[in-house]
């Protein structure tokens, strides 16, 4: 066997066995329900209307509250470690890194996908 | 219902773009068609060859008229084009025309086809016999390319498809607004929506065309690549791709820092690298030409690998048309910051790239067995063999990065056969990436520093061995040195880290070491050996920027025991106007704020003090928020750097009071407060519930208040008040105000936000001191001549006359005859004068009345009696209260809105790693330059 063949063989080798290691950082998007376990879990859902939105800066700004609701309905209290997020109000949905403790969602990352700039936008008329 | 007849629409731009775009697309294809057929023909120079140039030609030109036209209505303003109308705005400056002009797909695709167009022109200029088939692969990328602005609609009985956006399209085309739209003339009613304020930034005018440059370039080691199979010359195409192959690395390279200076500099992300898909995406076909660049250098000099180099270029192309895809399709929304959304192209885009892909790897399969290869095996003391090696890590780290990226893609394609399926997702990103890509970092420098002291085709290395031995045992012993003095500047944590940093530092002595021993100073030889350098600079450069970034505006009173990893989460803080705020060693300072354009800058003081609070230094940033196009929000931040040798401080504000940052929010806030009413009198002291006391200095008539504009107003009214707590021994002097105009009654309120109070007059004050002219009785009083004359409790005294009179609520006209009576009223001791002023203008008399706030007195000047030589007056008085009370309101246990929520942070040797980058560039830009006059002088032989 050829030298380039055997390093060939090593790298492939190397490669599946990563992969293989690196599944185990993969996990499926969680709902309340399999959260509650207290694992670290990535949840999506989207912002739960007509409940209290809190970002107190005044207060203590590292922290903004609301109530998530997850692809299975469920409505939960969500304690953010991070300003409020621009225009989290008109979010489609919210991706979420954290865990379920005691009922609260307790996130530290936050990913907000925000839908088109000009859809459903009024027209922009000018001032009279 | 009849065709409106539009006014004011610029239809011929619409006409002529289509037509472009036509043109463009049609143009393409004969092109394409054209420079295939004579692809493989020995003798190129021919009609084959004339009807591809011209196809090509024709189809840049209308290209280009489709940009200059489009760029034209953008500058110009024609808001009935739906894409100017969605990206400027009357208010958007003039300099950010251009990064209007690719903030939308279309543009951005239009930037793309611009620099294919550039790079095509130039090759057709060369006219070399390669120009037949890369031309043809050229063409047939612009023949998607154009696809994607073609706007047509394809109905084959239900089934509709779109095929492109088209940039030209009116706005009534796209959006449906019946209201507006039956109006004959909506142009002139709309304006348009505006460039992203997040998006008004130098960055946006620079770091798109050199990003465009970069993806449009790395089709041509892949048209090269094509080239040498489709001729079967299959090794002489190395020699003419190479200059361009490091071009296009250089430039893509260049794009991808330049994004990430971006991030860092101009954007609040906090980082200049996120692992964030959108940078994945673009790094992995980068590393793939930067492998293929390896082999290729292999290839030239043994013969080796030059399998390994046709299938790094022909899966690099691909792999950026299918980054494009990734970013446009809206696939990433839940896994990126910062991806577009979809806009119905995602089939052309996947079309676009499985295409390229295909003719790629299926020309390289279908000639695999063709294409020369070494029978006998490199030497494992050999450049080439180490460099192979370093390519499969490469190829290995591409692999590691852009699978994961695509994982998105992989739950959509599963969730399409499987609806009930959730889709899996990386948890925590950053560790995730980093945890590999440390690895390679460490293969790649120890190869690269290794490799470069090897040479190619080694047949004699025992006699080499000691010379080697030697020159990388000393670069070990100073990596070694140097890692350990390193620890003194910052931490290193674990042993991987002491690794990379060894590893680093490896790299930077053996390719200097090379530089001086090997090629002796020679810079034309250099230029590798540079890159590598710089590469294992960035790598200090991350160990010191990123594993040892520092926090400043940590807040450790607040939030305990919620968050496991809570000392990493607490990296706000809120400073108050005016009130140093201590943090990490720093007293942070918000001291002001300016308002430049749509931007607000806020200046903050940095002061750096020992442990005794002694000053070490101190200096100011300024980062600023920007105001939405509107001016109702500003919710983006722009952060600002001190910049020293060893390190970055950075800062930016992450938020503002809510009343500050909306609009909406501050007017609700107003609503909400609760206001109490207290009515006082001069010098009367009033305290509240909050410990809080309040004194009336002063009622004054003329208001000095800062919004109180005189001019506005008929009547102004103005109390000083000063204020103060009982708990805090502090005092505020405060001013607020009341103006009436015609009907309407202005308040001009005034807080301070030490007390967490504010204050206004009730607005009944008015009616209280002050009665309208029908509550009012008038009593006739004639004055015979310049005399004095009581008036109930006044003295008034008639003192002259004037002829021209001046007052604001006397506007001259031609004919009048206006006399002023000028007079004195006096009460109390005090004096204060009053003009009235009677006029006549055509035949009848009118009059403008004078009063007298403080004595609420109104003064007529109604008649001059001719015969009797009288003066006849009307004069009346307010139905005040003789001494009356000042109704004050005061709201209490207002929150402030007067600070920042503010990140400070330090980044150690970022320097390192901006410079590190800029080397491996550099190196990349030399050899490129070289390279290419290398070809040149070949060519000028031959042709001799």
């Amino acid at each position: 066997m050829k030298k380039f063949q055997i390093v060939a063989l090593i790298a492939i080798v190397a490669a599946i066995a990563i992969l293989f290691s690196a599944s185990k950082d993969v996990s499926e998007y969680a709902t309340f329900e399999m959260a509650s376990d207290g694992q670290r879990v990535k949840i999506t859902g989207e912002m739960a209307k007509n409940k209290a939105i809190e970002y107190r800066p005044d207060i203590d700004p590292n922290i903004f509250k609301f109530f998530l609701k997850d692809s299975e309905g469920k409505e939960k209290q969500v304690i953010l470690a991070k300003a409020k997020p621009i225009d989290i109000e008109r979010a489609e949905s919210i991706v979420l890194t954290g865990s379920l403790k005691d009922d609260v969602f307790y996130a530290d990352e936050i990913l907000t996908k925000c839908p088109s700039k000009y859809k459903d936008e009024e027209l922009s008329l000018k001032k009279v | 219902m009849n065709e409106i007849q539009y006014i004011g629409e610029h239809l011929w731009v619409g006409q002529v773009g289509h037509f472009a775009v036509v043109l463009a697309f049609v143009a393409s294809i004969m092109s394409a068609i054209a420079y295939s057929i004579n692809a493989k023909n020995e003798n190129y120079q021919n009609n084959w060859r004339s009807i591809g140039r011209l196809g090509y030609i024709l189809h840049g030109l209308s290209i280009l008229t489709i940009v200059s036209i489009l760029f034209y209505a953008m500058y110009n303003k024609y808001y009935e084009y739906a894409y100017v109308y969605q990206h400027v705005s009357d208010d958007l400056p003039l300099k950010y025309t251009l990064s209007a002009f690719w903030e939308g797909q279309e543009g951005s695709f239009l930037l793309w086809m611009f620099w294919h167009i550039v790079l095509g022109w130039f090759i057709i200029y060369r006219g070399t016999k390669w120009e037949s088939p890369v031309m043809a692969i050229f063409a047939m990328a612009e023949i998607y390319l154009s696809s994607m602005i073609l706007g047509v609609h394809l109905e084959i009985g239900d089934w509709v498809t779109k095929f492109g956006s088209n940039p030209l399209l009116l706005l009534r085309e796209t959006m449906q607004a019946p209201v507006l739209f039956n109006n004959a003339d909506y142009v002139s009613l709309i304006s348009g929506n505006g460039l992203n304020p997040l998006l008004q930034n130098y960055w946006m005018t620079i770091h798109p065309p050199v990003t465009f440059l970069g993806f449009a370039s790395t089709i041509v080691p892949f048209a090269f690549a094509i080239a040498g199979l489709w001729t079967r010359q299959y090794k002489k195409w190395l020699t003419a791709a190479l200059p361009w192959a490091l071009f296009s690395a250089g430039i893509l390279g260049t794009g991808i820092l330049m994004g990430s200076v971006w991030a860092y500099e101009a954007l609040s992300f906090g980082g200049y690298w996120a692992w964030d898909p959108v940078e994945n995406a673009v790094l992995v076909p980068w590393i793939m030409l930067v492998a293929g660049l390896h082999t290729h250098l292999v290839a030239r000099a043994t013969g080796f690998s030059i399998k390994a180099t046709i299938f790094f270029y022909v899966t690099a192309f691909p792999l950026i048309v299918y980054s494009t895809f990734l970013t446009r399709s809206g696939i990433l929304g839940d896994t990126s910051a910062h991806a577009f959304t979809e806009m119905g192209l995602e089939k052309q885009l996947i079309a676009f790239f499985m295409y390229f892909f295909i003719i790629g790897l299926g020309a390289l399969v279908y000639h695999a067995k063709n294409i020369p290869s070494k029978d006998k095996e490199e030497s494992i003391y050999s450049r080439e063999f180490w460099m192979f090696i370093g390519s499969l890590v490469l190829l290995f780290s591409a692999v590691l990065i852009g699978v994961p990226t695509s994982l998105p893609v992989y739950n959509s394609i599963v969730s399409y056969f499987d609806e009930s399926f959730v889709g899996k997702v990386i948890q925590d990103v950053v560790p995730f990436y980093n945890k590999f890509q440390i690895w390679i970092a460490v293969f790649v420098a120890i190869l690269s520093g290794v490799s470069i002291m090897l040479r190619f085709n080694e047949k004699n290395f025992e006699k080499r061995s000691s010379f080697l031995m030697k020159h990388l045992g000393i670069s070990v012993l100073l990596s070694i040195i140097f890692t350990g003095i390193l620890t003194l500047w910052f931490k290193l944590y674990s042993w991987k880290f002491y690794l990379l940093a060894f590893t680093g530092f490896f790299v930077m002595f053996s390719n200097l070491d090379y530089i001086i021993t090997v090629i002796k100073g020679n810079m034309k030889l250099a230029a590798s050996a540079i890159a590598h350098f710089g590469f294992g600079m960035m790598l200090i450069g991350l160990l010191g920027s990123g594993l040892n970034k520092e926090t400043i505006s940590t807040n450790p009173f607040m939030f305990k025991d919620m968050f496991e990893n809570e000392d990493d989460l607490r990296n706000y803080v809120r400073v108050i106007k005016g009130k140093p705020l201590w943090a990490q060693g720093y007293w942070i300072t918000y001291e002001s704020d300016t308002l430049i354009g749509r931007n607000r800058y806020y200046d903050v003081e940095f002061k750096k003090v020992d442990e005794n609070n002694n000053e070490i230094e101190r200096f100011k940033l300024r980062p600023s928020s920007v105001y939405s196009n509107d001016f109702k929000t500003q919710n983006v931040f722009n952060p600002d750097t001190k910049h020293y040798l060893t390190k970055d401080i950075f800062s930016c504000i992450v938020a503002l009071a809510p009343t500050k940052q909306d609009a909406d929010a501050a007017k609700l806030f107003e609503d909400s407060l609760v206001w109490n009413r207290h009515d006082l009198l001069i010098g009367d002291t009033l305290r509240t519930e909050f410990d809080n006391w309040y004194v009336i200095n002063e009622l004054s008539y003329a208001p000095s208040h800062r919004e109180y504009k005189p001019e506005d107003n008929d009547f102004g009214i103005e109390v000083n008040v000063t204020a103060g707590n009982y708990k805090f021994g502090n005092k505020f002097e405060l001013k607020t105000a009341l103006g009436l105009q015609g009907a309407l009654l202005y308040k001009y309120p005034d807080g301070e936000e030490d007390l967490g109070a504010r204050v206004r007059l009730s607005d009944t004050f008015i009616e209280e001191i002050f009665s309208s002219e029908d509550q009012l009785d008038y009593q006739e009083i004639e004055v015979p001549s310049l005399e004095t004359f009581e008036f109930e409790d006044m003295e008034i005294s008639l003192t002259g006359f004037n002829k021209e009179p001046v007052n604001r609520n006397y506007e001259p006209e031609e004919g009048d005859i206006a006399v002023s009576a000028q007079m004195i009223v006096k009460k109390d001791g005090k004096s204060i004068p009053a003009e009235p002023i009677y006029i006549i203008r055509g035949s009848s008399p009118m009059g403008v009345k004078s009063y007298v706030p403080e004595f609420g007195v109104h003064i007529r000047f109604t008649n001059i009696d001719p015969v009797s030589q009288k003066f006849k007056f009307q004069i009346a008085k307010d139905k005040r209260k003789m001494n009356f009370s000042i109704p004050l309101e005061i709201t209490e246990n207002v929150s402030r809105s007067d600070y920042l929520i503010l990140q400070a942070q330090v980044f150690p040797a970022i320097n390192l790693l901006w410079f590190g980058c800029m080397f491996m560039m550099f190196g990349l830009f030399m050899a490129w330059i070289l390279r290419m006059k290398e070809n040149n002088r070949r060519e000028r032989e031959i042709n001799s």
